[in-house]
């Protein structure tokens, strides 16, 4: 394991000051439960390591008075999912946030750390996909926002600039309308990546829905949005759900799994997850 | 580099350091500030054994650098005690017996206190996730979530009560675990845990390709860099290293012959730097044509993984190689005429089954220290179950007096087989010659232990059974392909002991078995508890049932009608006595558990879609240890003048609680209270007297009768020197609770504490002495096996089980869930019923694994899943909903009061059982392992298709 510095700043401007001081030698460090384990193969090797936990707006969950969700990008996978508002708010959100790793893990792991990280197989991405999500990110040049679904390039590449630290993510408040549900297929039933995760949520008002599907590609991937979705017809939705995830994946046969087995099950999510979603078992 | 000062709050106490912006919590925790409860299991936060309570949440110590913990409240289990003693989690933990080798226990104990400081009152499923994170290999998780839900009930009633330990006579009873306080406490140390003044590190760097010409190797750069103070690579080692055939080099020469083997090795100041300098040696490969399976190894003109074969040693009479060949061993067991039994058949049917390797995964990796020191006496403080057998393969490698190598083994992480022989201490100790004889210590990562180390060979079976019309089996023909991979360690020996075993627990009058353990260029294979009776079960088990099926007949019948009774032969011609067990009362046991019903069977294939479906199977089990003809162990016991004793003895208890039974026999047999009998916890080849190895369930039989004969000799000399007190014959003399008293006639008495170091008269006159007593047991009756049929006696005793369950099918994912599982065994005597159980409990959940999970993936001969990123092994969620444990009790003669092993069997049939429940459930038929989610769907859904090509 190598690094040869560590701050720890206090403010975002502090932060993005210290990535720019060593681009692409510097790395932000959230929960370091991805980042720990690549410095200790020895081959990754930052100069600086800038630890965003300490800036205070960066652990916080918040609700604009428009009705955003604001999750500070180092709050951690459990502090999100013991927030009971926003279980009950974005349940796909908070369903994927307790499927990552172990409790040891959820108590580190954060929501930033976890989309930056950028790995296929994320369980925050798909949650974050339907319900159309943004990021604020932050350079010494200021602060913009990046659409959830303009974020990801490849595996472990986002459109994060090098001196660009993200600071929150953003859950619309008109996701609040939605109803959402995530689920997972794993090899064991404790902790383990995904072999296939999705997400998918329904706009009853609208009668639309929405999939996203991770660990079938080099990134997360959203369905098509499905139109005059029929609330009493999920035995057709699912399927029709399920083909739009199939048009947009991209499996491969790899150490967890088959390409085969990732399409059926991806298909086999879709199902379930309309399923859950039309008969109200979901929640908004 | 930069160091930063820190503050921590450890269990209290506040403490001051420095660390490199990189160093993890961990390796402060461990390194800087000794506190050795926190383990390292992994260093990428899968196992959990590092969890260490900071700011009141558990957390991996390895995913946390220290930098960040600066300020932060740290709870490790040397924290955990009360005033007044353990609290009530570390009681329960040792009350509902969780604990085995004890290298989880810390992580495992504190992920509970965190859980009931936030949540007092868990639900089961509660508690279950909150302990989910933490691996443990040993226990099966029921005990910690028993052990927890008890604490929760007990709080609620004013406090928990301890469970009490019982009474004499012990044996029988359920004596607590001996080294549970020092296991729940943290005060266990591991080989892990130790470091020696002035100790180098070292580590290796190993080979990415599973076959290729080592061309040329550059250490240049790494003997330049800082603290280094040792490289070494093959060249400078020209020492053969093996069990059973000295095939393997300690560090590969002219070529590497798995992906994984150590090619070159550094020791230096720091684990870091010897690291550093491990990716700074160059090593250009020529790469050759790997030879990937057991089937390409044996076709005609397949590449030699050891073309030199003919140039080894190897144990001359017991093992076959074939030079020329990549067969390694070949037994072959022939009893009465296949061919004749096949003519008189009604139907024959043949079946072809596969197991993938797998491994062990101990909690506590390989690690040793050697000191080669400069008198020329060599000093080996390893992680080993055997050492005996590590100080004598070490002299007959280098050449080495064994008065000159001594072998020291403390707390053990867990075992299983693959730290039995010996493994990384020879090339420690040419690291510690090479650096001047400081001692050097090597840790394996967790990703060398994969593959690097040894694993259990994979297995290829092929079965050809003749049946008369109504269910008799007249001939059996089986060819075991063993996949040994690299190197024979103990697989060559696993090929024989499987074979000698291989048609199961039944009555085949006509049997020829081929048992081949073939080289190729995979990581080797080891012992793995069960020693390929997991793997030959899973074809034996699974035929049986598609055999019966065939005829029409309900398996439980078939094998009712086939088990071997009283007065059968076995197939290398052993007479099956009464003093053999029951094992058909095992199977009516777990039959009648499960409510076995033969016609639960589906009635057609079941499609995926076809949602969740349920199925029953059981599944059959036999095992005697594989040892040689002379096994032997030996024990000392001596006495303080308090009356205590003292048990010496070689074996090594890893886990499997041994000691706490041979505690049990010592009390009982010198008449004095378990809580006044110590066994030193190190076995130390210096002061514990010599035994084979812990390995084969052996040890409580073995050592088991060496302490009961030792025992006896004590009381002998306690009693010598009472008569000329008491002016008594000694046979005339009383021994109980640690007194001495003529009988009939109850005063005087005399207290052990008089007598044991000698008695002083009044006068001043002194008689007898220190007591010191030994005992030693050899096997008896055994016999080698004759090298063209295999007939002979090569077991000490059988031990028969059996195993029924239910499982439920997802068919829309080919996830399998176990509902409920029975387990039944004759273990001749139970010595200790909670440890008894808790061996099953564990056993069957790591069988799971075997049956469900675990599998080694590769890509040409390269390892994927060297780590538990992608190898994965059962969790606290993984368990069945049910077990239950049954004992059979059926007299062994030469075991101590009756007693047979039963450590490694629960394991074994594990994953037949699945399978048969599976077939039964689905109306689809399994032959390869294991039945992972994917595997079952695709077989749902690719049933009756011709297989693609």
């Amino acid at each position: 394991m190598t690094a040869s510095r560590y701050e720890r700043p206090a403010t975002v401007a502090q932060a993005a000051a210290l990535l720019s001081e060593a681009p692409g030698r510097a790395t932000v460090l959230a929960g370091g439960t991805d980042l720990s384990i690549r410095l200790r193969t020895g081959l990754f090797k930052p100069e600086l390591l800038v630890d965003i936990k300490h800036i205070p707006s960066l652990s916080e969950i918040r609700w604009t008075s428009s009705g955003d969700l604001v999750i500070g990008a180092a709050v951690t996978m459990r502090r999100l999912y013991s927030d009971q508002k926003v279980c009950a708010a974005f349940p796909a959100l908070t369903q994927g946030a307790r499927s990552v790793g172990s409790l040891q893990i959820q108590e580190r792991a954060t929501v930033g750390g976890n989309v930056c990280n950028a790995s296929p197989c994320m369980d925050s991405a798909p949650p974050l996909i339907v319900m159309d999500a943004r990021l604020v990110a932050v350079g010494v040049k200021g602060e913009r926002e990046i659409p959830i679904r303009e974020f990801f390039k490849h595996v472990k590449k986002t459109v994060l600039a090098e001196n660009e630290v993200v600071t929150a993510i953003i859950v619309p408040a008109a996701a609040a309308g939605l109803l959402t549900a995530f689920d997972k297929l794993k090899r064991v039933r404790g902790h383990d990546l995904a072999l296939v995760n999705a997400a998918a949520a329904y706009d009853p008002g609208a009668r639309t829905l929405v999939g996203a599907v991770g660990s079938c590609g080099v990134t997360p991937v959203m369905t098509r949005v499905l139109t005059g979705v029929d609330a009493s017809a999920a035995e057709e939705v699912g399927p029709e759900l399920a083909r739009a995830a199939l048009e947009k994946i991209c499996p491969i046969d790899d150490v967890r799994a088959s390409a085969e087995y990732r399409r059926d099950m991806t298909a086999l999510l879709c199902r379930r997850l309309v399923a859950k979603l039309l008969s109200g078992t979901a929640g908004r | 580099m930069k160091t930063y000062p820190i503050t921590l709050s450890i269990n209290g106490e506040k403490t001051y350091l420095e660390v490199p912006p990189d160093r993890t919590l961990l390796a402060a925790l461990k390194g800087d500030l000794h506190r050795h409860s926190v383990k390292e299991g992994c260093g990428i936060g899968e196992c959990g054994a590092c969890t260490v309570i900071m700011n009141g949440a558990p957390v991996n110590a390895c995913l946390v650098l220290a930098v960040e913990g600066d300020g932060a409240t740290i709870e490790t289990a040397e924290g955990a005690t009360c005033p007044d003693g353990l609290s009530d989690l570390q009681q329960a933990f040792i009350d509902f017996g969780a604990i085995q080798c004890g290298f989880c226990t810390p992580g495992m104990l504190n992920s509970a206190r965190a859980l009931l400081r936030r949540n007092p009152t868990p639900t089961r499923e509660e508690i279950v996730e909150a302990l989910s994170g933490n691996y443990c290999r040993c226990t099966g998780y029921q005990p910690f979530i028993e052990a927890v839900e008890a604490v929760v009930e007990g709080r609620s009633r004013g406090g928990y009560e301890a469970t009490p330990q019982p009474s004499a006579p012990y044996v029988g009873g359920s004596t607590k675990r001996i080294d549970g306080a020092a296991k729940v406490t943290g005060a266990a140390h591991y080989v892990h845990d130790m470091s020696l003044p002035g100790m180098r590190h070292a580590r290796i760097k190993v080979s990415p390709h599973p076959s290729a010409r080592i061309v040329k190797i550059d250490t240049s750069r790494a003997q330049a860099m800082p603290g280094v103070k040792a490289v070494l690579t093959g060249e400078s080692m020209d020492r053969k290293l093996g069990l059973y055939m000295q095939d393997k080099d300690i560090l590969a020469r002219g070529r590497v012959r798995h992906h994984g083997e150590a090619v070159a090795a550094v020791a230096a100041e720091t684990v870091e730097q010897a690291a550093a300098a491990c990716q700074a040696i160059d090593v250009e490969y020529e790469l050759m044509e790997p030879v990937l399976d057991v089937h390409a190894a044996l076709a005609e003109g397949a590449p030699c993984v050891h073309p030199d074969l003919s140039s080894y040693s190897w144990m001359k009479g017991v093992f076959w190689p074939e030079p020329g060949t990549n067969v390694a061993h070949n037994q072959k067991i022939r009893k009465g005429d296949v061919q004749k039994g096949f003519e008189e058949a009604d139907r024959i049917f043949e079946f072809h089954f596969t197991n993938p390797p797998v491994q062990h995964v101990p909690l506590e990796t390989h690690t040793a220290i050697v000191t080669a020191r400069p008198d020329g006496e060599v000093d080996i403080i390893t992680s080993a179950q055997s050492p005996f057998t590590v100080q004598y393969l070490f002299c007959h490698t280098f050449h080495l007096p064994a008065n000159k190598v001594r072998v020291r083994v403390p707390y053990v992480g867990g075992g299983f087989g693959g730290k039995a022989g010996i493994h990384l201490e020879p090339l420690i100790y040419c690291l510690s010659r090479a650096s001047g004889g400081r001692p050097v210590k090597l840790v394996a990562t967790r990703e060398e232990e994969f593959n690097t180390l040894p694993s259990r060979q994979g297995l290829d079976s092929h079965f050809k059974t003749g049946v008369t019309g109504d269910g008799r089996i007249l001939a059996l023909e089986i060819q075991y392909l063993w996949d040994a991979g690299a190197y024979a360690d103990y697989g060559v020996n696993v090929g024989r002991a499987a074979a000698y075993s291989g048609a199961g627990p039944y009555h085949v009058p006509n049997c020829r078995i081929d048992s081949r353990v073939v080289y190729t260029n995979k990581p080797y294979g080891t012992a793995y508890r069960g020693f390929g009776h997991l793997e030959a079960h899973w074809g034996i088990e699974r035929n049986i049932e598609l055999v019966a099926r065939a005829i029409g007949m309900d398996p439980y019948e078939f094998r009712k009608k086939n088990l071997l009774e009283v007065g059968d032969t076995t197939i290398t011609g052993e007479l099956f006595t009464e003093g053999h067990g029951r094992p058909r009362e095992c199977l009516r046991l777990v039959a009648e558990a499960i409510g076995w019903d033969p016609a639960g069977r589906a009635s057609a294939v079941t499609r995926p879609g076809a949602g969740k479906v349920r199925g029953k199977g059981l599944a059959m089990l036999q095992k005697a240890p594989a040892m040689p003809v002379f096994t032997s162990c030996s024990c000392v016991i001596k006495f303080s003048g308090d009356g205590s004793a003292a048990v010496l003895i070689s074996g090594v208890d890893y886990g499997q609680g041994t000691y706490t039974t041979l505690s049990q026999i010592a009390a009982d047999e010198l008449k004095i209270p378990v809580d006044r009998v110590r066994v030193p916890w190190d076995s130390d080849t210096d002061y514990t007297p010599y035994d084979w190895q812990t390995v084969a369930s052996r040890f409580a039989v073995m050592g088991g009768n060496a302490v009961i004969q030792a025992a006896r000799d004590c009381l002998g000399q306690i009693k010598n020197t009472a008569s000329q007190v008491l002016h008594a014959p000694a046979e005339k003399l009383v021994c109980q609770d640690g007194k001495v008293w003529v009988a009939g006639r109850p005063e005087p008495k005399l207290d052990y504490s008089q007598l044991v170091l000698g008695y002083s008269f009044p006068d001043g006159n002194s008689v007898g002495g220190p007591v010191i007593g030994h005992g030693r047991y050899i096997a008896q009756g055994l016999t080698h096996l004759d090298p063209q049929t295999g007939q002979g006696r090569p077991a000490l005793n059988w031990t028969y089980g059996a195993h029924g369950l239910e499982i439920e099918v997802d068919t829309d994912t080919g996830e399998i869930r176990v509902l409920k599982m029975a387990s039944a065994f004759d273990p001749g005597k139970v010595l200790n019923e909670q440890q008894c159980r808790m061996q099953v409990i564990g056993g069957v959940v790591q069988g799971l694994g075997s049956a469900l999970f675990e599998k080694f993936v590769f890509a040409e001969g390269r390892m994927l899943n060297n780590s538990f990123v992608d190898y994965k092994i059962p969790t606290a969620k993984d368990i069945p909903s049910e077990m239950h444990q049954f004992f059979v009790e059926t007299p062994h003669p030469q075991g101590p009061y009756g007693a047979r092993g039963v450590a490694e069997h629960p394991m074994i049939s594990v994953p037949s059982a699945i399978g048969n429940a599976l077939a039964n459930a689905t109306g689809v038929e399994f032959f390869e392992l294991p039945l992972d989610a994917e595997r079952v769907y695709l077989g749902l859904k690719h049933h009756g298709e011709e297989p693609k090509l």
